[in-house]
C-alpha cells in the first residue's frame, strides 16, 4: 500500500499534496542541468567585441568546431581583417552599437537566426582603453552589458558569459596566496572609471543568474599574454622598458590568449553558471616571467613610477598605464581557478573540438 | 630579485657542507621558476638559512630541548612568546626547527600585513616562506601539511619594555580556532634570551601611529645612533618545545571552551619559559657543560 493511499484524500490534504508536489518539481527544476556536462544541440553563438584578439581566436576556435552552426560576430566599424576569409554560410559579421538598446535587440532577430535562434552569447566587449575615457566609453560599458543581457534573457539564450577582469579584486599587503570567487572587490570610489564598470557589469550579470533559462556566467582572467593584446599585463611586458617599483616582485599566474579562448569554448559549451576565476597554470614573481621572456625591466622607487610611466607614454615607449590598477606592480594577485578547473577542464573530453588538447 | 648563481655564491660559503646538503634536501613544491605557490623562493632560502644558522650558533648560541616534539610530517600549530623588539626570535625557532628536524622543515609564520609594505623587506619574507596573516593563507599552508608560526600576543609584544620582561600578553584565540578547525596540534615553546637583546625603555605610539608600526622603541642606543641601535646584543637564547596539545574541537563552538583551550596553551607557554629560565641558571652556574 503506497504512503498516499494512507493519506484521506479531503480537499485540505488534497490541495496541500498537489502544493508540495509543485514544490518538488520547481525545486527539480531550480537544479537546472548538472554542471559540467555537455550542452545539448548545435551552437549559435554572438560574440560581441570582435576586435579583440581574444575573440578572434575564440571566432576562429568556433569555426572549426563541426558542432558549431553560426557564429555571429559584432563589433563597431568594420571585420577583423582575419576573420574576412571566414566561411560565409556560418560566420557573419555585424556592425553594430552595442550601446544602443535597439540595435542590440535587431542582432537577436536577423532573419538567418529566425527558425534556428542564438543559443549562447559571450560578452567580450568592453572598452578598457583607460586613456581617453569618457562619459561615451562609461555609457557604452554599462549600457551594452545592460542590453546584451536584457535582450539574451528575453530571447531565451541558452547561455551568457561576460569576460570581466582580475582586477575587480582588491589588492593590498594583507593579500591571500590564491584569491577565491569570493574575495573583497575593490570598491574604492577612487578606482579608475573602468574598474567601476566592469564590477557594475558583473553585479548587472549577478542580479540575473538565478535566471531558469539562462546560464549566466561571469569569467575573471588573470592577466592575458599575447602578441597585441590589450591586457594591463602584456602592455606592461610590451613597454621599451617595462618600470616597476623598487623592491616589489608580486606573484602572478597569466593566462595567454590561447588558453583563454580554450576556457571560454569549454564555459560555452558545457553546463555551469556563476562566477569563475580563469588563470594560467604557472605561478611565479612578476620578474621570473620578465626574465624567462629576456625581457630587463627598469626598477625605479615607487613615487616616481607614475610620472616615469607617462613619460613613457608620451614618448610612445609603452601602452601601459600604471594608475589603472596601481597595486598591482606592488602586490600578488594569483587567481584560484580550482573552481573551473572542477567543473570545466576537468570536463575538456566531453567538448568533442577540445578533446585533443 | 637575487639570480640563483649570487644566491648560491653567498650562501654556500657560510653553512658547513652538511648544512647545505639539508637546504638542498627540503623538498619545495615547485609552482614554476622555482617557488611554490605561496612564493618560497629555494635560493633565497638557502641564503636566509645561512643567516639564521650563523646567528643560531654563532651569535645568539641557542640551547633548544624538546625537539622530538616537533612533528616529522603534518600540519602543526607552532605557538609561543614573542619579544625582542625585532624579530630575532622568531628566526630563531624557524632555524631551530630547520636544524633539528629530519627531514628539514619550514615554519611558516603569520606575518603582520605592514612587512609587505616595506621594499625588499615583503619580497625577502615571502621567498622565505613567510606569509600575511590571513585565514585563507593559514588554511592553504595547513592543508599541504606545513608547521605554521604563531605568535598568539600579536606583533605588539615585539615592543614589550623591560619592566615586563617575561611577563605574557593576553593571547588572541585564533592559533585554537584554527588548529581545532584542521584537526593539528599546537606545539608550545617558550623562548628565553630575547628579551635580553634589546632593552627597551619606552614605546613613541604617536610616532608608531604616524609610521603605520606596531610600536616605536625608545632604547638607550636607539634611535640616537640610528639603525645601529637597533643591533641586539648576544644574548644567549634558550628554546624549549613542550609536547603537542589536541586542541578540543569544542572550541569551534563555545566561548568558554576556547577561553579555556586559550589558558591552557598560554600555561604551556608559561611553564616552558620557566623551564628555560631554569636552565639558563644552570647555564650560568656552570652546571651544564
Amino acid at each position: 500500500m503506497s504512503d498516499d493511499a494512507d493519506v484521506k484524500a479531503t480537499p485540505g490534504r488534497k490541495r496541500r499534496r498537489d502544493t508540495m508536489r509543485r514544490a518538488a518539481l520547481v525545486t527539480q527544476v531550480d537544479e537546472g542541468p548538472e554542471p559540467g556536462t555537455l550542452r545539448s544541440g548545435r551552437r549559435r553563438v554572438l560574440i560581441a567585441g570582435a576586435h579583440r584578439l581574444v575573440a578572434v581566436h575564440l571566432i576562429e576556435h568556433l569555426l572549426a568546431d563541426p558542432n558549431v552552426d553560426a557564429v555571429m560576430a559584432v563589433a563597431r566599424g568594420a571585420c577583423p581583417p582575419s576573420l574576412l576569409g571566414a566561411d560565409p554560410d556560418r560566420f557573419h559579421f555585424v556592425s553594430a552599437d552595442l550601446s544602443k538598446r535597439r540595435q542590440v535587440d535587431n542582432l537577436f532577430l536577423l532573419d538567418r537566426f529566425r527558425d534556428k535562434p542564438l543559443d549562447t552569447v559571450v560578452h567580450l566587449a568592453f572598452n578598457g582603453d583607460p586613456l581617453g575615457y569618457t562619459q561615451r566609453n562609461h555609457e557604452f560599458n554599462v549600457n551594452s552589458a545592460k542590453h546584451l543581457l536584457e535582450a539574451s534573457l528575453r530571447h531565451l539564450v541558452g547561455k551568457y558569459i561576460f569576460l570581466s577582469s582580475d582586477a575587480v579584486y582588491r589588492i593590498g599587503a594583507r593579500g591571500d596566496y590564491k584569491v577565491r570567487e569570493d574575495a573583497e572587490l575593490n570598491l574604492d570610489p577612487s578606482v579608475h572609471p573602468i574598474l567601476r564598470d566592469t564590477i557594475d557589469a558583473e553585479f548587472i550579470c549577478r542580479a540575473k543568474m538565478d535566471d531558469l533559462e539562462t546560464e549566466i556566467m561571469v569569467l575573471r582572467p588573470s592577466g592575458v599574454f599575447g602578441g597585441g593584446v590589450i591586457s594591463g599585463l602584456n602592455l606592461l611586458f610590451e613597454s621599451n622598458p617595462p618600470v616597476l617599483p623598487v623592491g616589489f616582485d608580486p606573484m602572478i599566474n597569466p593566462t595567454t590568449k590561447e588558453h583563454l579562448s580554450r576556457d571560454l569554448m569549454l564555459a560555452l559549451n558545457l553546463h555551469g553558471k556563476g562566477v569563475y576565476n580563469v588563470a594560467g597554470v604557472t605561478v611565479g614573481p612578476l620578474s621570473k616571467f620578465l626574465e624567462e621572456r629576456g625581457i630587463q625591466p627598469m626598477r625605479v622607487p615607487g613615487p616616481a613610477l607614475k610620472l616615469l610611466n607617462r613619460a613613457q607614454r608620451m614618448l610612445g615607449m609603452t601602452r601601459y598605464h600604471a594608475g589603472f590598477h596601481p597595486r598591482r606592480l606592488y602586490y600578488s594577485l594569483v587567481l584560484d581557478d580550482s573552481r573551473f578547473e572542477k567543473i570545466f577542464r576537468a570536463n575538456m573530453s566531453r567538448v568533442p573540438a577540445l578533446d585533443d588538447d | 630579485m637575487l639570480g640563483r648563481k649570487r644566491t648560491k655564491k653567498y650562501a654556500k660559503p657560510l653553512l658547513p657542507p652538511r648544512e647545505w646538503a639539508r637546504v638542498e634536501s627540503y623538498a619545495l613544491d615547485d609552482a614554476g621558476f622555482g617557488t611554490d605557490r605561496f612564493g618560497t623562493n629555494a635560493d633565497v632560502l638557502g641564503l636566509g638559512y645561512a643567516l639564521g644558522y650563523w646567528l643560531h650558533k654563532h651569535y645568539f648560541r641557542v640551547v633548544s630541548t624538546g625537539h622530538d616534539h616537533v612533528p616529522k610530517k603534518g600540519g602543526g600549530v607552532v605557538v609561543g612568546n614573542h619579544s625582542g623588539v625585532l624579530p630575532f626570535d622568531a628566526m630563531m625557532i624557524a632555524t631551530d626547527v630547520f636544524r633539528h628536524t629530519d627531514p628539514p622543515r619550514l615554519m611558516r609564520y603569520m606575518v603582520d600585513y605592514f612587512v609587505y609594505r616595506v621594499p625588499f623587506l615583503g619580497v625577502f619574507f615571502r621567498s622565505m616562506g613567510q606569509m600575511p596573516g590571513t585565514r585563507a593563507n593559514f588554511d592553504g599552508l595547513i592543508e599541504e601539511g606545513h608547521l605554521i608560526g604563531i605568535f598568539p600576543e600579536g606583533a605588539e609584544a615585539l615592543g614589550k619594555t623591560a619592566d615586563k620582561a617575561y611577563q605574557l600578553y593576553p593571547f588572541n584565540p585564533g592559533h585554537v580556532e584554527l588548529a581545532a578547525r584542521h584537526g593539528v596540534p599546537v606545539i608550545p615553546f617558550g623562548l628565553v634570551g630575547a628579551e635580553e637583546q634589546i632593552n627597551m625603555i619606552a614605546n613613541f605610539e604617536p610616532l608608531a601611529r604616524i609610521l603605520r608600526m606596531p610600536y616605536f622603541p625608545i632604547t638607550p642606543t636607539f634611535p640616537w645612533l640610528g639603525p645601529a641601535g637597533l643591533l641586539p646584543k648576544p644574548a644567549r637564547y634558550f628554546i624549549t618545545y613542550g609536547e603537542p596539545i589536541d586542541i578540543d574541537p569544542a572550541v569551534l563552538t563555545s566561548i568558554e571552551t576556547r577561553e579555556r583551550e586559550v589558558a591552557r596553551v598560554r600555561d604551556a607557554v608559561i611553564e616552558l619559559l620557566d623551564e628555560g629560565q631554569r636552565t639558563r641558571k644552570r647555564y650560568a652556574e656552570g652546571k651544564v657543560p
